[in-house]
């Protein structure tokens, strides 16, 4: 894994786990968790670290950011499809969370 | 357990204690067939006396005297070492190796009897073939002194037994009477006073021999049931070590579980449902905590697949289902135990380096003179438990405490003593209850 693909991934990580933290109710927040899992599956649980600091509170900006990097994970070599049904598993994710 | 089979073995002996006139029990009228039965019992007796030999020996070592300490030279081995428990060991041995008689054959053990005296020898022996496993020398290196102790009152309790029952059988033709009948008796008694000296200890009941728990197979069950099921085979499956990722799947599960359960157990059982709503919270703190711990060792999917049963079927369950008391109990017996042993993987993981942590990239390597930089570290491994947060949060919240085992001589101690000095109502004596 090279360093931009890294910080993407850190990137992409980070938001969905504060998105997690964030959730209204514990079913949301184990979906989040669910995304959160399935990215550190497809990359064989080979990820660096969170980095959860001066994140914003806002659950719809995290969402679009974290939308945003795992969609750019396809330009790193993860399969497309992956990529989509983890996009997936988030919009679900956010649908049980908006309730 | 030796719970069990002890208190079978005072059962039966209690109940053969209180048939006096055990003659025409043996047989009708065929003194040839008395014999035969006679034999029988002996080979059942030979049986109890072997673990009773056995058991003492175990006991021996850790039973101090209760008298007090000379102010002795300690390179001199101590000669008076309980006096008492050293004539009852050799009084059982010498019955043991003196009776003609040989021990029951595990056919003669396993197959029910039609007399009624006869059964009961049967089922004692078979509790004390059974009671050997509990008492072994390689389970007994745990006991402590006050165990001992309750072992050896034990001991001596059903040696008095046979002692009486042999004084009782005594006419029966070709009976064999225990060698030493009479120093075992005495010796039976003067452990029992010396044991009574000091505080046993009957925890040593939850001792012993068990049998291994087995996941429940077949078919889910109906309703709350299939949850239990499901969490009952998680435990089982969680006997070996999960990845990480897995067992961040195991502990989402145990999340979600907990707090859907939460709404159910608040209509039964208040203090309950503050309990499971302080778990949740737990478990979502561990979730968050094991996000930067990775580590591909272990395996753990059939433990995985079964918290995702557990998960599903909670979930298909109607809301205006009632979850009686005993099935919240048996929620909470499995809770605990996973608790307990989800605290011993994360520690045992680290402990092992399968589980490591995920740190911010330090620094790249520059200079190599390589076209492509890698990152240098992505994970390190925990060189103290401690210094991990999601292992402090085990430790704090997430292993239960020891709950304090209330451990009482329970019924069956008291009902053969009791039964020891039993007589026979007079002839003729009225009873006290009116006759129907």
């Amino acid at each position: 894994m090279l360093l931009p693909h890294a910080q993407t991934l850190a990137h992409a990580r980070s938001y969905v786990a504060a998105l997690a933290d964030h959730a209204l109710t514990i079913e949301a927040s184990s979906a989040y968790e669910r995304v959160l899992l399935e990215l550190d599956r497809v990359h064989g649980d080979d990820c660096p670290a969170l980095n959860t600091d001066d994140l914003t509170d806002d659950r719809d900006i995290l969402l679009a950011v974290a939308s945003s990097d795992i969609g750019d994970l396809e330009n790193y070599g993860v399969d497309p499809l992956s990529v989509e049904l983890i996009l997936a598993m988030l919009v679900d994710a956010q649908g049980l969370d908006i309730g | 357990m030796y719970g069990e089979n002890g208190a079978q073995m005072r059962t039966e002996l209690a109940a053969l204690l209180r048939q006096h006139r055990v003659m025409h029990r043996l047989a009708a009228d065929s003194p040839t067939e008395r014999a035969e039965v006679g034999q029988e019992i002996l080979r059942y007796r030979r049986t109890l006396l072997t673990w009773c030999a056995q058991a003492i020996r175990v006991a021996q070592p850790l039973t101090f005297p209760n008298i007090p300490q000379k102010p002795a030279d300690p390179f001199r081995a101590t000669s008076d070492h309980g006096a008492a428990m050293s004539e009852l060991v050799r009084a059982l041995e010498l019955a043991r190796d003196q009776a003609t008689t040989t021990a029951a054959s595990s056919t003669a053990l396993a197959t029910p009897s039609l007399n009624d005296v006869v059964e009961h020898w049967r089922l004692a022996a078979r509790a004390a073939a059974l009671a050997e496993h509990d008492t072994a020398p390689d389970l007994a290196v745990h006991l402590t002194a006050s165990q001992a102790r309750t072992i050896a009152g034990d001991v001596a309790a059903i040696s008095q037994a046979l002692v009486v029952l042999d004084r009782r059988y005594r006419n029966t033709p070709g009976w064999e009477s225990l060698a030493g009948c009479d120093r075992l008796g005495w010796a039976a008694l003067a452990t029992a006073l010396d044991v009574s000296l000091g505080q046993p200890d009957f925890s040593v009941d939850q001792t012993g021999w068990r049998p291994r728990t087995k996941p429940i197979r077949g078919p889910a069950k109906p309703g709350v049931l299939g949850v239990l099921q499901a969490e009952h085979n998680l435990l089982v499956r969680l006997k070996s070590i999960p990845n990480a990722m897995n067992l961040r799947l195991i502990v989402d599960s145990q999340r979600l579980l907990t707090s859907q359960l939460v709404p159910y157990a608040e209509r039964v059982d208040l203090d309950l449902a503050e309990q499971w709503r302080a778990r949740a919270a737990t478990y979502s703190r561990i979730q968050r905590e094991l996000r930067n711990v990775g580590g591909r060792l272990g395996n753990g999917a059939g433990a995985t697949a079964e918290a995702s049963n557990a998960v599903s079927r909670m979930k298909a369950l109607p809301a205006g289902a009632v979850i009686e008391p005993r099935m919240l109990g048996g929620f909470q017996t499995l809770f605990r135990r996973i608790d307990e042993r989800i605290s011993d993987v994360l520690e045992a993981g680290v402990e092992r380096g399968a589980f490591v942590q995920r740190v911010t990239v330090p620094r790249l390597v520059s200079g190599e003179g390589r076209l492509v930089q890698p990152v240098r570290e992505r994970f390190v491994p925990v060189t103290r438990p401690a210094d991990l947060e999601v292992i402090r949060t085990a430790r704090k919240h997430l292993r239960p405490r020891a709950e304090p085992a209330v451990a009482s001589p329970g019924a069956s101690r008291v009902d053969l003593h009791a039964a020891l000095i039993h007589r026979p109502p007079k002839k003729g004596a009225q009873s006290d209850v009116p006759g129907l």
